[in-house]
């Protein structure tokens, strides 16, 4: 493959100047399932090889990708890749440039206990059906079920003009649980996942029994739940929550391209925008976790990055583009989703650090307030405004859990809020997701409990 | 530029029926994908970016004794690939569980035509077009006023084509264009920053508009500056296409679907026949919508497009179907079986979801509604309860209407509801219907809207 790959970006520079040039293969083995009520609407299973080439020239990129390891095809492509580059220079202002870093030689192999490519199509099934018999077993008033399943397996190269070359093994085992209860006029909705890059075994951990109690029972709860009332109060968020802030709210203002799009980081560096017991993490070496890997997409080595000390900005997630811009070292976050896609910064793990209260003393100075325990989607923009939708609430009065309240979403400005969390507590969970940025990333999250003395709630009523 | 022309992508896709049916499968069905595509790319303030992606593939569904399986490659060119394939399919359909609701695939009927879904100057444009293209947007966008950045946006056109055959004779083959600017910016002015602005033109002809693109993202980015908190309050809300979208692709368009009301998940299950929204408030889903983003011959299982009646006056008429969801009901599919290329097993899908515009000029709709919120983009749309309709999101950028005109920007503001409510409570649309995604619609002034504020 090695000399294969070689031949290829020698073309690039050699033939047509390019400065750098880098090629990813990928030979990958996907299975997929649906379960709708019980009822297995496909059992799917593909395969997809193909090839993504970029390219510098005259300081702007090219990429191009072809699903496929025909020579001609990708003699054509590279060339292709080059031209364009060379035509999109035209207007260019400032040439782009990388920054310099080791040249790998590495294989990567992954030893899962339970390979899912090993593993047969009938006993996926027979989990997926497990679960979705908890879940619609759980309560006649489970209205519903959807079960989606994914595992990916195969081996990515990546090879530059520079010297890297980088055999990497690809895990991925990931699925999703949706379950709508009603009662009355009253829908409910409660999702779940699971994802890891171990292996199969980690329905061993995430059982159908476990994972499907959990979204049968919230679906079930949420029925009696009442609407949040509007405005700012105190909350206490769970670390799903405290996850999907960490990554929305924070992460994506320090990917260090967003930050030079003019988010609210820029010029942040250095400064306190937390108050003293933030210290947050973007983290790819956590052995098994859905964000973790060897090396990213641009051959770069993979680390645990900290973003916020003490409430200080110390760091920002790097490509090797935006590392030379900032005259930084590389963090390892350039990925892309497959062949299709030219890498750019993602995150990986991210979470905050555990402090020192217990759940209960979180809860205990509240008089009226909200405890968040579990989300439904979340957005920021660049300004600092976020968003993060609420699937599981609850009220908290004078420091004890109240009653259940749905559809509850909280917004607000990160910074303003990042300054308002007063208590940070000593548990920690770390929660599988995905990532959307014009592609998809598979991603973790996660943190401790975490009180903020006030936080925008979005209530219907 | 194709991996295969017309001719050998239906032989392609007949040859794989014929070989499924060969190896034991009752009822096979072929989808073959090509998609090219070319895109120059602006980012922070300049052009440094190209890109070509070529992708094709080809997906097979058998089905066995009532099961379904569902196998894909991207190896168009190897009939040993494609054999692999089948037999992949066939092992995954042993391998599932019948499908008692099961009852056979699609069968042959014949294709309308279609309108304005192919340019061939597209097919003809070369990079350094596009790279001028880009550069127009970006001239705009920076010569309309010095605070504004555009932190990205690009040109790009594609072309897709699609066949599908499959063991009832059903055979089709379809072809478009595609071509896309945009352009994403920011306002910056001392400390403060705008929320992200951003304005496209998407077209199956040649019919863009760069330079416009360009100035309207900048001026949103400009107008956006200033923003100030506002107080809760239930007003009036102008929803614009973009907020409209985020807010109906989460919501209401699921709750038609048939797929969500047979399985207990949609607010309208037995509401057919009933008022769900004001007498404003019409919709049809249209396959065949002249130069839809959307619009196709045919759907994604080989089933003919067509327009259907959503909502008429403000009365639910009609559900979306694919031809699954309809033969549980004995009825027809309505032509909205959509697949993600060759990836996906088909799953019922809007196609150009046409909310009928009204009369009113935008700056009438504006005036019309006196005192409230313009809402451009919704952050969190996607956080909405799918199956209740219910809703609890981000208005960024808006801004303040009053006295009848656009007053000044809001910031950190919520807007909460249900998406019923919503419709009931529209009370004028404008005549500025444009497409966006799968909607095709106006801006809309609805009344009594939660706002939360400080």
């Amino acid at each position: 493959m090695k000399d294969f790959l070689t031949k290829v970006t020698d073309l690039a520079v050699q033939k047509f100047g390019a400065e750098y040039a880098e090629i990813r293969a990928q030979k990958l083995f996907k299975t997929m399932l649906t379960v709708k009520d019980g009822r297995i609407e496909a059992a799917k299973q593909g395969i997809e090889n193909g090839v993504a080439l970029r390219v510098l020239v005259n300081g702007a990129w090219g990429f191009a990708s072809v699903g496929t390891f025909d020579i001609e095809t990708l003699t054509s492509a590279i060339s292709d890749a080059c031209k364009m580059a060379k035509t999109a220079s035209l207007k260019l202002k400032t040439p782009i440039k990388l920054v310099e870093t080791k040249t790998v030689e590495d294989k990567i192999s992954v030893k899962p206990k339970k390979n899912p490519a090993e593993i047969s199509v009938e006993d996926k099934i027979d989990t997926a059906l497990a679960v979705n018999n908890t879940v619609r077993g759980y309560d006649k008033r489970v209205k519903s079920c959807t079960i989606d399943y994914l595992d990916l397996t195969g081996t990515n190269y990546f090879l530059n003009n520079e010297g890297t070359y980088i055999e990497q093994d690809k895990l991925y085992v990931w699925s999703r649980i949706l379950a709508t209860a009603s009662e009355a006029n009253v829908l409910t909705f409660s999702r779940e996942e699971i994802g890891s890059t171990a292996g199969y075994e980690v329905f061993d951990v995430e059982t159908p029994e476990i994972v499907g109690k959990r979204a049968a029972k919230r679906a079930v709860e949420q029925l009696k739940a009442k609407p949040p009332r509007g405005g700012n109060f105190p909350a206490v968020l769970g670390p799903n929550v405290v996850g999907v802030f960490v990554h929305e709210a924070f992460g994506h203002l320090a990917e260090a391209d967003l930050t030079l799009s003019g988010s609210v980081l820029l010029g942040k560096l250095g400064k306190k925008i937390a108050s003293d017991v933030v210290t947050f993490y973007d983290d790819g070496t956590i052995e098994g976790a859905f964000g973790s890997f060897k090396y990213d997409d641009e051959g770069v080595p993979t680390q645990k990055t900290l973003l916020v000390k003490d409430g200080i900005v110390v760091g920002l997630m790097h490509n090797r583009e935006t590392a030379h811009k900032f005259d930084a070292k590389p963090t390892g976050n350039a990925r892309a989703e497959d062949f299709r896609f030219e890498p750019i910064i993602r995150m990986r793990n991210t979470f905050m650090e555990p402090k020192d209260h217990s759940f209960e003393e979180l809860l205990e100075d509240i008089k009226f307030g909200y405890y968040l325990k579990s989300f439904r989607g979340g957005q920021a923009n660049l300004d600092g405004t976020f968003q993060v939708g609420i699937q599981e609430a609850y009220e908290i009065t004078n420091g004890e859990l109240g009653d259940p309240v749905r559809n509850a979403s909280i917004s607000g400005n990160t910074l303003e809020t990042l300054l308002k969390v007063d208590a940070v507590g000593k548990d920690f969970e770390l929660w599988p997701g995905r990532c959307g940025k014009g592609q998809t990333a598979f991603i973790g999250d996660g943190g401790p409990h975490v009180r903020v003395k006030e936080v925008l709630i979005g209530g219907s009523a | 530029m194709a991996a295969l022309n017309q001719e050998k992508t239906v032989e392609l896709a007949e040859k794989t029926v014929d070989f499924a049916l060969k190896k034991g499968a009752d009822e096979a069905e072929a989808f073959v994908y090509q998609g090219l595509t070319t895109n120059i790319s602006i980012e922070r303030g300049q052009i440094a970016k190209s890109a070509r992606i070529i992708d094709h593939g080809l997906g097979i569904r058998v089905i066995l004794n009532k099961a379904v399986g569902f196998s894909y490659t991207n190896i168009l060119k190897s009939g040993e690939a494609m054999e692999e394939t089948v037999l992949k399919a066939i092992k995954s359909a042993k391998a599932s569980k019948p499908d008692r609701e099961w009852r056979g695939l699609p069968t042959k009927d014949s294709f309308p035509s279609v309108k304005d879904t192919y340019d061939n100057k597209i097919f003809e444009l070369h990079p350094e077009d596009l790279v001028k293209a880009a550069s127009i947007m970006l001239d705009a966008a920076e010569k309309t006023d010095k605070r504004v950045f555009p932190i990205e946006g690009g040109v790009g056109v594609s072309h897709l084509s699609k066949a599908i055959a499959n063991s009832n004779g059903v055979q089709g083959f379809d072809r478009g264009t595609f071509v896309e600017c945009s352009l994403a910016t920011v306002g910056r002015e001392g400390s403060e920053v705008t929320p992200v602005c951003f304005e496209f033109n998407a077209e199956r002809k040649y019919d863009i508009n760069p330079e416009w693109v360009g100035r309207e993202a900048a001026r949103l980015a400009v107008s956006a500056l200033k923003a100030k908190k506002i107080e809760t309050k239930s007003t009036n809300v102008i929803f614009t296409q973009f907020a409209l979208q985020q807010l109906l692709y989460y919501t209401l368009i699921n709750a038609v679907k048939a797929d969500y009301v047979q399985r207990n998940q949609s607010a309208l299950k037995d509401k057919i026949g009933e008022k769900v929204a004001s007498e404003k408030v019409t919709i049809y889903d249209d396959g065949l919508f002249k130069g839809g983003l959307r619009t196709w011959r045919f759907d994604g299982e080989g089933v003919p497009q067509q327009k259907t009646l959503i909502i008429e006056k403000g009365i639910l008429r009609n559900f979306i179907y694919d031809n699954y969801t309809a033969r549980r009901e004995e009825r027809e599919s309505t032509g909205n079986a959509s697949r993600a290329g060759y990836l996906s097993t088909p799953n019922v899908e809007a196609t150009n979801f046409h909310f009928l515009p009204g009369k009113q000029s935008q700056k009438e709709l504006i005036n019309n509604a006196k005192e409230g919120l313009l809402v451009y983009y919704l952050q969190g749309a996607h956080s909405s309860n799918p199956a209740s309709g219910e809703f609890s999101v981000v208005a960024t950028p808006a801004w303040v209407i009053k006295n009848g005109e656009i007053a000044y920007a809001a910031r950190g503001v919520m807007l909460a509801g249900n998406i019923f409510d919503v419709l009931m409570n529209v009370s004028a649309l404008a005549n500025n219907e444009r497409k966006i995604g799968q909607l095709v619609a106006p801006w809309i002034l609805v009344e009594n809207v939660k706002v939360i504020g400080k």
